[in-house]
């Protein structure tokens, strides 16, 4: 079964929406579905034109595609756990928060707060992702526990902050502090990273473009050759301010300041 | 004029000595009265159980500290949310929740008065803004003294009105209302990146020990003829084998006043550990209360904790500097200037621990094993030990030996050779709980003369009428009904005004800050004292005439006026 929910045009744009409501799992029942625009509640209907087509009895065969201006929408996928949803544009912040199934494919941008704190299934975001990608929340100690998010072009800052499972694949670059906080999980940076991993506990991180201040409190224990990648990374120890058992693989010596 | 009847109360008011009669209360202007006019407005009790308004004589829920534990917790804000509602503003938060979210909470559990447990001197015209954003309980400030210049100079030279007079200054400056000692001259040693040990170590650069200056503080407390005693948070907090500290400290107390106790020891379970380190940690209950029982002179309060997620915080600095040490969690301390320190930390009290366990057993042991309610009130250090909305599950606690059973079946086996919970029988009655919630606190506080902690024509209209019936509830067997009940009162009156109903919050509230000003000669003055007043303006940042707190903090504050023997 496909939902297609394309975006009314708004007298405010701006106005953020909350559609947490937005999961393959709740279209089993129908698209009344209640979401808010600012303070006041609305029907799905009101800002989407819903069409939908074939049927299905589980999650697992449903498709909801987003279209329009979707970039003020948040929390989409928010609690998913199985299906897919794709959004044809840019989301807003927030969505995938807690998804623990299902796949979430989106061509255009993310705002922040991708995938926060996700338990299982798969993120692709084939153009940029806000702050706070694949992170835990403000204050928790447990971030993105499960799964898998994936980003073509580059993240912001705090990317991976608290990633304790699965795996993060950000293929540009990540802003200041990616993968701060670290307690497990895998997380792979193809361009660069600024300040990486501080407080790192645990888990892997590898970074193959260039990190810049690199920070001091991570002991270099030896060099490695990865074949598939084709490049030796220098393996780091750390973050010792913290006697973490991380590791981040960088390559070349990582150090830009050097 | 306004009236109000209220029929078929179940009352135990335990300080007028009424346990369980079914009677009617008067109320006029927001006082017990004798009689009302048949035109009042009535509301049936339906013969459920009256009590006055709760006390809550320790707790920490305005002022900088309590503020900084919700910067440092903004994962605390994702629980408790709830919307606007009626006359009920949004609140967010479970252990250091909004200051609204506390005041509603307290108020559908039947608490109108509350103490705030530590208000650092230089830091209260924050407390009392927070005070004003609590509106449905009159508050009190504990005032802390513990590492105060001023006052360990006055203790160094052996000058009790000395000191007495910089604490008559510095209460009434501040609107506080009683002496607090956290850790005295600890939080001090630790501004110089050292601790003490127990009560006969000098306090570095002051040369006086933390004996020293509780005993004078105790003296000029009851010079000043303060309504509470000094309250005190003992040396050597959590910390394995530190009952020995708790006891040494108790011995320092004499007999002065005969209204009311002469130390407030607050938070004991944190005090009543033996063993020596966190692997041998043991109860120490026993001993303690044997203590209390042979001395009347001293009150203290559970401390209790239970399991779940909290926040400690506390002027007492280098303890939560220890505590960071062991669980390696975020933290944070202050300093503030001349008066004391802060520490804030979260904890998570398990099950699976052993020394969780072994404190969950100390606090009941305490109030278990105090023969007299009135020695040993019900509090958890909110939210050190745990939020106060685990009030009403202690209660049930308390009532029932078989919810105490069923309880430390979950918990770690060692518990049975740690503590002796497990062999108490004894079960708390209503009047006992009315007494440990609120009739004891008013007579510890020393507030009962203000009309609060009873009902006798005359008093404050505060009341909490729980949806329980005692005649029908065993509370031994039926425990689950006794911590419901207690949870949400079917109303809670404050001054004659049904101000919260069945969970609900129905009207905005205006309280009342209590606060001391004992008027001392002018000859002793600390004010008009070239010393004092020169020492003040080279240590502190603020200058000596903005330091006191405007009338404007305190729109509704109740000054309560004693004449000093100085
Ligand atoms: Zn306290």
């Amino acid at each position: 079964m496909r939902v297609i929910l394309e975006a009314k045009v708004r007298k405010k744009p701006f106005l953020p929406i909350e559609a947490e409501s937005i999961i393959p799992r709740n279209f089993l029942k129908g698209t009344d579905l209640a979401v808010y625009e600012g303070n006041k509640e609305r029907k799905l209907v009101d800002l989407f034109r819903i069409s939908v087509e074939g049927t299905a009895v589980t999650p697992e065969k449903i498709e909801v595609v987003l279209k329009g201006d979707t970039s003020r929408v948040k929390r989409i996928g928010e609690y998913m756990d199985a299906g897919k949803i794709t959004i044809s544009g840019d989301v807003g912040m927030h969505c995938g928060n807690f998804m623990s199934g299902g796949d979430i494919e989106i061509l255009g941008n993310a705002d922040a707060w991708l995938g926060r704190e996700m338990r299982g299934g798969y993120i692709l975001c084939h153009g940029n992702a806000g702050h706070y990608c694949a992170s835990g929340y403000r204050g928790e100690k447990t971030g993105m526990q499960g799964g898998r998010v994936e980003v073509l072009g580059n993240a912001g800052d705090y990317c991976a902050e608290y990633l304790t499972g699965g795996e993060v694949h950000i293929h540009g670059s990540c802003g200041d502090m990616a993968g701060v906080e670290m307690k497990g999980g895998q997380f792979i940076i193809d361009g660069d990273a600024t300040r990486p991993c501080g407080n790192m506990k645990d888990g892997t991180c590898m970074i193959f473009g260039t990190v810049r201040q690199m920070l001091p409190t991570f002991e270099r224990i030896g060099t490695k050759k990865l074949p598939d990648r084709k490049v030796t990374v220098t393996v780091y120890k750390g973050d010792v301010a913290n006697r973490g058992k991380g590791i981040m693989m960088v390559k070349g010596t990582g150090r830009s300041d050097e | 004029m306004t009236e109000l009847l209220i029929r078929n109360a179940c009352v135990f008011d335990p300080l007028n000595g009424i346990r369980g009669d079914v009677m009617d209360i008067a109320i006029r202007d927001g006082r017990i009265v004798e009689s009302v006019q048949n035109n009042a407005d009535v509301i049936d009790a339906s013969g459920f159980l009256t009590l006055p308004g709760g006390i809550d004589s320790h707790s920490h829920v305005c002022g900088t500290k309590v503020n900084f534990g919700r910067y440092m917790s903004p994962e605390d804000m994702r629980a408790g949310r709830t919307a606007r509602r009626g006359k009920m503003h949004v609140t967010s938060g479970y252990y250091v929740p909004t200051t609204y979210g506390n005041s509603y909470r307290y108020s559908t559990m039947g608490y109108t008065t509350v103490l705030e447990g530590a208000m650092a001197p230089l830091e209260a015209r924050h407390t009392h803004e927070e005070f004003n954003a609590t509106p449905l309980q009159d508050m009190l400030a504990n005032t802390l003294f513990d590492g105060n210049w001023s006052i360990m100079e006055a203790v160094h030279a052996q000058d009790v009105k000395r000191a007495a007079a910089i604490v008559a200054w510095t209460l009434s400056s501040v609107r506080g209302f009683a002496i607090k000692l956290t850790n005295p001259g600890g939080t001090e040693a630790w501004g110089w990146g050292g601790d003490l040990t127990g009560i006969r170590d000098p306090v570095p650069n002051f040369n006086v020990t933390p004996a020293e200056i509780i005993t004078t503080m105790i003296e000029a407390n009851e010079l000043l003829h303060l309504p509470h005693s000094v309250h005190l948070h003992c040396n050597n907090l959590g910390k394995p084998g530190n009952y020995a500290t708790t006891l040494e400290t108790f011995g320092l107390v004499p007999d002065l006043n005969k209204n009311r106790q002469t130390l407030y020891a607050t938070h004991v379970q944190f005090h009543a550990y033996g063993g020596s380190t966190w692997r041998d940690i043991c109860s120490k209950a026993d001993e303690i209360t044997k203590s209390v029982n042979a001395k009347p002179q001293i009150v203290m309060d559970m401390g209790q904790i239970m399991f779940g997620r909290t926040m400690t915080m506390t002027a007492d600095g280098p303890m939560e500097f220890n505590l960071y040490c062991l669980h390696h969690n975020k933290w944070s301390n202050h300093d503030v200037e001349l008066e004391t320190g802060s520490g804030i930390i979260p904890v998570l009290y398990s099950k699976k621990s052993l020394v969780n366990c072994v404190m969950w057993a100390i606090g009941l042991e305490l109030a278990l094993l105090t023969k007299n309610p009135y020695q040993c009130l019900l509090a958890t250090d909110n939210p050190n030990g745990a939020p106060f909305v685990k009030y009403p599950e202690i209660i049930g606690l308390l009532m029932s030996k078989r919810y105490r059973d069923e309880e430390c079946a979950t918990l770690h086996d060692g518990i049975d050779q740690r503590t002796s919970i497990s062999s108490i029988d004894r079960e708390m009655d209503w009047n006992e709980i009315a007494i440990i919630t609120r009739a004891g606190q008013a007579r510890a506080l020393g507030i009962a003369a203000q009309g609060k902690g009873h009902l006798a024509p005359g008093a404050e209209a505060d009341l909490a009428i729980y949806p329980i019936r005692c005649d029908d509830v065993d509370p031994a067997t039926e425990y689950r009904k006794v911590v419901e009940g207690f949870q949400k009162t079917r109303f809670t009156i404050k001054r004659g005004r049904v101000v919260a109903r069945d969970g609900d919050v129905i009207v905005d509230g205006a309280n009342t800050t209590f606060w001391v000003n004992p008027t001392i000669p002018d000859e002793h003055n600390v004010a008009n004292d070239p010393e004092f007043v020169k020492k003040f303006e080279e240590y502190y940042t603020v200058r000596m005439s903005n330091y006191p707190v405007q009338d404007v903090y305190l729109p509704r504050g109740r000054c309560i006026k004693t004449e000093a023997d100085i």
